[in-house]
């Protein structure tokens, strides 16, 4: 367990972004848990939860500048490309049946890789759009993209403090690989789009999950 | 001709070689073509990139060839593009030669050829070309993947208003593809079965992230984005300048952003030196001057991107272009009221070069004095006729003395000179108010400007003194900021003179005179008419010797406390205007003239009134009806005060409302009011008439009026009419008559009431009185004068009788009843008079009965109680009663014995009222012989008679016949 949770603030420490302004916000995710005293599973599930929240709260937002800034066809109404798909990202696939059947640890641990794997994939978009326009004069676009990220690095880093309290194991963080779909500027636009459409379809199910999870350790 | 041509051509390729060598140019024999021709694909700038080699030449060969170049496209017969390429040529050199497509390669198979010719001057025309080469391919399409939908160029940088060609590769051949620039539907040329084509024309930058062009089938869209710079600026304002003659700084203005990924450079090129600079900012860069003394420079600045190149040039003075920096420490030194010191530093310039340093004076931001100083280190200026008490600011600049071509930037400090003594009088003026005779007298004195307190004023001295006594002065000191104060003074003539005083010393004097006694008021008061800039006034000088004048006035409206005003004027003005920013349209203002003699002596003389502007009357008087009669009534407004109105009433206008279509009464006018009613309107035009009475009217008939004043500005507000109802004719009649009607019968009523008892005596007494009798005169005068009333000495009393009523009343004792010696002198006693004959002494058998006695005060206390019988108590007696004495004495005997023979409350006595016949006053009385009335009977009314008078005087001298007295605490029944 002990060693799970040294993995966990590993991953932090070594994040490949080192903005000073960024930390400050990561730090502000972290919960007191690492230098005080430990506190409740339904604490953190609670902390969890809410994290989940707000980003879900944040993320239509997200969408809707991102696509204001890509131009059209992203920024037209009703634009979706719901064929295109990035076998990188965290699955969306999977009935809702079966997510639904599945256990709480099993929840977890899915929903943990996923949040990693965004944040990841997040990082790529923030690339994505410094290639595109490198005077960063769209600062908006990256401020946004950067913020979802860094609250998709913390709430994978709260689920795994939840699944450490439940002595659930923790799955590995991968690094994340070569990114197929972005050889071109449209092409990373795209990929920027169906990212955040993953990053929304998760962020939901978060909530939902962990809204359900709450109920559960708050009885 | 032609064939020796051909002949001399080959001839001279077949000993080229030799001839070559000779000239050590050609070493080998001909023929040259092209070869190892290779075809590359730079996608980036969409460019076939051809690489050539030239054999057989020489090594010291060098010979200028032209190659023809063919390129095709799709097929190699389809040959798309010729052209030639000239260059010069040297053994086994590599030859590289690019060609930008328009149409993205990728979307084509490309194929290259050419050939070559000698272009030499040195060989001698008619020239050949050489054999093509063979086709060399370019398939751009072989490093695809095996996406359905590929679109092409990717990421290109375009510049704003040119054309692009884009293009599709469908691989499963849809048809059914629509490719958009952005949101707009683009249609574009089939090149081949799966390559589609499009132009775009004249392409518009819309933002940093690119423009979109993506063509969707049944998949996944595809696209590509398309980076448009704008067209980029030639730099302008391109200037360069020198601050220390060490460093050049060149500026210009880049213009508007590219917006591309690829900023523009900028490069600074000095043609003298042939020097230049790759400059670090897109608006500036710095150019360090050599120590050779260089003066002139001739800088090129170029801007560059991937487009286009632009550039300018300057041919720059170094010492024509010196801009000295800012100089420092400016600082005030040796301040006094009116001049001060400044001194500064300035930065060297050169090799110590002079500067010359403009020092400017601002005073409340302006600019007002201007020094230029020339300065090499330290700069020193002494500023002059300041003003005291002054805050001012002092700032330097400074130039290149040699030649001025740009101003340093300026630096500036503050400062206040010191105070000096006010350096004018305070404005003063005065009111004075005779109070008991005395005058009483508040100067006024307006705050000196700022440019003449030369410091802040602490207080003002008032120095009263007194002309007719001139050891009497009077000194008083006024704390600043006050403006005014009062003095008593007697009724001599004084001089008050006024001095402001600051820190330093005291202003000179200003003096009114005042005189002990009340001035001429009575000046005929003028009116005025205000206009925009004031109120216009003139005035006739009384004196010659006058040495101003002084108009004075309030500014507040009359109702307001005076905040008065005034103004000085010289000896020769005879006019003014009064202008202040206190006048208000619609208040009347007072002026006052004064004429100040040359002993400071103010003399009234004229007074002013007058509007700014007049208005309507704000409100209209409270109208009072009276005096109404069925003809007529009276309208009264007298506590309508005309001064305090906002403009000089002109007079009143009545307005009537009658009947609908009644004629309008005489002096009246039809006028139509703002509802469109129709009524009649009376002008009054005396301001002074308050009254008004409206005559000729119906009886029984409605009428509403209502009077407004007007100035010259209008009338006053609309308001509501009253009603008034005249009464009927008759009803005047009614009350003239029917009044005093009622009047009289309430007299008469009263009158009456009030002589009911007079009346009853008169005409129905109770006890008829035969003295007053009527009937007596009547009798007296028709039949016989002699027959008179029977006298009282003619009346003989019989007796007084006792009755003893065993089963009556019996009386009691309450205990509480006054003492008998309290009542002693009203005994009372009822007794029967029986008449006696021993004492009968009248003159004939008549009965007299008078009773004295009846007592109002024991009836009026009330004692209608039983009540004991004392000792004391009279008693009743039977017995002669000749004289009142035994007339007593017999009643308190028979009185004493009747109660020693009857128990209390057996006995009593009985009144036998003298109406009542003695058989029929009491039955159980013994038969007596009772009066005869038919003979002669006498009856004196009873009386009441006070307490003291109860008893009747001994002196008396009344027949009495019997007595009755009767003590107030006993009761009959």
């Amino acid at each position: 367990m002990s060693e799970s949770a040294g993995e966990v603030r590993d991953l932090v420490l070594t994040s490949d972004f080192f903005l000073p302004a960024p930390f400050c916000l990561l730090t502000l995710l972290l919960p007191p848990l690492s230098l005080g005293a430990p506190i409740s599973t339904a604490e953190s599930i609670t902390q969890a939860y809410n994290l989940a929240l707000n980003m879900q709260l944040q993320t239509s937002a997200l969408l809707q500048t991102y696509v204001k800034h890509q131009g059209s066809p992203f920024s037209d109404p009703g634009f979706s490309i719901p064929e295109l798909s990035l076998i990188t990202l965290p699955s969306t696939d999977m009935p809702f049946e079966i997510w639904h059947g599945l256990e709480d640890g099993e929840h977890l641990s899915l929903t943990q890789q996923a949040f990693w794997s965004f944040s990841q994939h997040l990082l790529l978009a923030v690339r994505d759009q410094n290639d595109i326009n490198p005077l960063n004069d769209n600062s908006i676009v990256l401020d946004q993209l950067e913020e979802a990220r860094l609250k998709a690095k913390g709430l994978a880093i709260k689920l795994a403090r939840i699944m450490n309290t439940l002595g659930l194991p923790i799955p590995p963080a991968n690094p994340l690989g070569t990114v197929p779909f972005g050889d071109s500027a449209f092409h990373k636009k795209c990929r920027g789009c169906v990212i955040i459409r993953d990053y929304s379809f998760w962020t939901d199910r978060a909530v939902t999950f962990l809204g359900e999870l709450k109920a559960k350790y708050s009885e | 001709m032609a064939l020796f041509a051909v002949l001399q051509t080959t001839f001279l390729l077949a000993f080229l070689p030799l001839r070559t060598y000779q000239s050590e140019v050609l070493s080998e024999p001909l023929p040259l073509t092209p070869e190892s021709l290779s075809v590359s694909i730079n996608s980036a700038k969409q460019c076939l990139h051809l690489q050539w080699t030239v054999h057989n030449l020489d090594y010291h060969q060098e010979l200028k060839m032209v190659f023809e170049i063919q390129i095709s496209r799709f097929k190699a017969s389809d040959v798309i593009w010729t052209g030639n390429y000239s260059t010069t040529v040297t053994q086994n050199q590599v030859l590289h030669w690019s060609w930008e497509s328009e149409l993205p390669l990728e979307c084509a198979i490309h194929f290259v050829r050419m050939r070559t010719m000698v272009d030499d001057a040195r060989i001698p025309v008619p020239r050949f070309w050489s054999n093509w080469s063979s086709w060399e391919k370019a398939d751009a399409q072989n490093s695809l993947g095996d996406h359905p939908l590929y679109v092409f160029p990717k990421d290109k940088l375009v510049e704003e208003g040119s054309d692009v060609t884009t293009c599709y590769i469908s691989r499963n051949h849809q048809d059914n593809i629509s490719c958009y620039l952005e949101d707009v539907l683009t249609f574009g040329k089939q090149l081949d079965q799966s390559v589609w084509a499009f132009k775009l024309k004249n392409i518009s930058f819309l933002r940093k992230t690119g423009t979109n062009f993506y063509c969707q089938g049944q998949g996944v869209p595809e696209g590509v984005v398309l980076f448009v710079s704008k067209v980029l600026e030639e730099p302008k304002n391109f200037s360069c300048e020198t601050r220390d003659l060490k460093t050049l700084t060149c500026t210009w203005d880049p213009g508007d952003d590219t917006g591309l990924i690829q900023l523009p450079s900028y490069t600074l090129f000095e043609s003298f030196s042939r020097k230049k600079t790759l400059c670090k900012h897109r608006n500036r860069c710095d150019w360090q001057v050599t120590q050779d003394s260089q003066e002139m420079y001739n800088f090129t600045l170029v801007a560059e991107n991937y487009f286009r190149k632009r550039s300018v040039c300057i041919l720059f003075n170094l010492i024509h272009g010196v801009h000295p920096v800012a100089p420092y420490n400016l600082f005030p030194k040796n301040v006094s009221a009116t001049n001060a010191t400044m001194t500064w530093k300035v930065h060297s310039i050169g090799n110590n070069s002079a500067l010359l340093c403009q020092l400017q004076l601002l005073g409340e931001g302006k600019v007002i004095q201007q020094h230029n100083i020339s300065v090499r280190v330290n700069g020193e200026y002494l500023l002059s006729e300041l003003e005291p008490d002054t805050e001012y600011m002092a700032r330097v600049r400074c130039a290149y003395a040699d030649h001025f071509w740009k101003w340093s930037e300026l630096i500036s400090q503050n400062f206040t000179t010191a105070e000096a003594a006010p350096s004018e009088a305070p404005d003063v003026w005065r009111d004075v108010m005779f109070v008991s005779g005395y005058p009483m007298v508040t100067l006024f004195w307006k705050p000196l400007s700022k440019v003449h307190t030369h410091g802040k004023i602490l207080f003002y001295n008032v120095v009263v003194e007194n002309l007719d006594e001139p050891s009497s002065l009077e000194v008083l000191s006024v704390p600043a900021p006050a403006n005014s104060t009062k003095v008593t003074l007697n009724q001599s003539s004084y001089q008050i003179h006024v001095t402001a005083h600051n820190s330093v010393g005291p202003s000179p004097a200003s003096t009114v005179a005042i005189s002990g006694h009340p001035g001429n008021e009575n000046v005929e008061e003028g009116r005025i008419n205000g206009t925009e800039d004031g109120f216009p006034m003139s005035w006739k000088p009384q004196s010659r010797n006058a040495t101003g004048y002084v108009v004075e006035w309030c500014d507040g409206p009359q109702n307001l406390p005076c905040v008065l005003q005034w103004k000085n004027l010289g000896p020769t003005t005879t006019g003014t205007v009064i202008s202040s920013g206190a006048f208000r349209p619609g208040v009347r203002y007072n002026f006052r003239i004064y004429e100040i003699s040359t002993k400071r002596m103010a003399h009234l003389l004229e007074k002013k009134t007058g509007y700014l502007e007049e208005l309507a009357p704000s409100y209209n008087p409270q109208v009072v009806p009276n005096n109404l009669t069925s003809h007529s009534f009276t309208l009264s407004w007298k506590d309508y005060p005309t001064e305090s109105q906002t403009g000089f009433i002109q007079g009143y206008y009545v307005y009537l409302k009658s009947k609908a279509g009644e004629k309008c009464h005489r002096g009246f006018e039809k006028t139509v009011l703002p509802d469109n009613s129709v009524c009649c309107k009376y002008t009054i035009d005396n301001p002074d008439q308050k009254t008004f009475v409206m005559k000729d009217l119906q009886p029984e008939s409605v009428y509403e009026f209502f009077v407004t004043p007007y100035t010259s500005a209008g009338e006053g507000p609309m308001d509501d009419f009253r009603k008034v109802t005249t009464p009927d004719e008759y009803s005047h009649i009614l009350i003239h008559i029917i009044l005093p009607m009622i009047f009289c019968v309430l007299v008469i009523m009263i009158a009456c009431y009030l002589k009911s008892q007079w009346l009853k005596d008169k005409c129905y007494p109770d006890i008829p009185d035969p003295y007053k009798s009527s009937v007596l005169s009547l009798i007296k005068s028709k039949e016989n004068p002699h027959i008179t009333i029977m006298n009282v000495n003619d009346c003989v009393p019989d007796a007084i009788e006792v009755v003893n009523k065993p089963e009556g009343s019996k009386i009691q004792f309450t205990g509480t009843r006054k003492s008998p010696t309290e009542t002693k002198g009203t005994k009372p006693a009822y007794l029967d008079l029986l008449p006696t004959e021993k004492n009968y002494s009248g003159p004939g058998p008549c009965i007299c009965f008078e009773n004295f006695t009846y007592n109002q005060a024991a009836s009026d206390l009330g004692y209608c109680g039983h009540f004991p019988v004392t000792s004391q108590a009279p008693h009743c007696q039977l017995g002669p009663l000749t004289s009142p004495e035994n007339l007593l004495k017999t009643l308190e005997q028979n009185y004493m014995n009747s109660l020693g023979e009857i128990p209390a409350g057996e006995a009593n006595l009985n009144y036998v009222s003298q109406l009542a016949s003695p058989t029929s006053g009491d039955k159980e009385s013994p038969p007596t012989n009772p009066p005869e009335p038919a003979l002669c009977s006498e009856y004196k009314m009873q009386m009441a008679i006070p307490l003291g008078l109860a008893s009747p005087p001994p002196s008396e001298n009344s027949s009495l016949s019997s007595t009755t007295l009767l003590d107030p605490g006993e009761h009959y029944h």
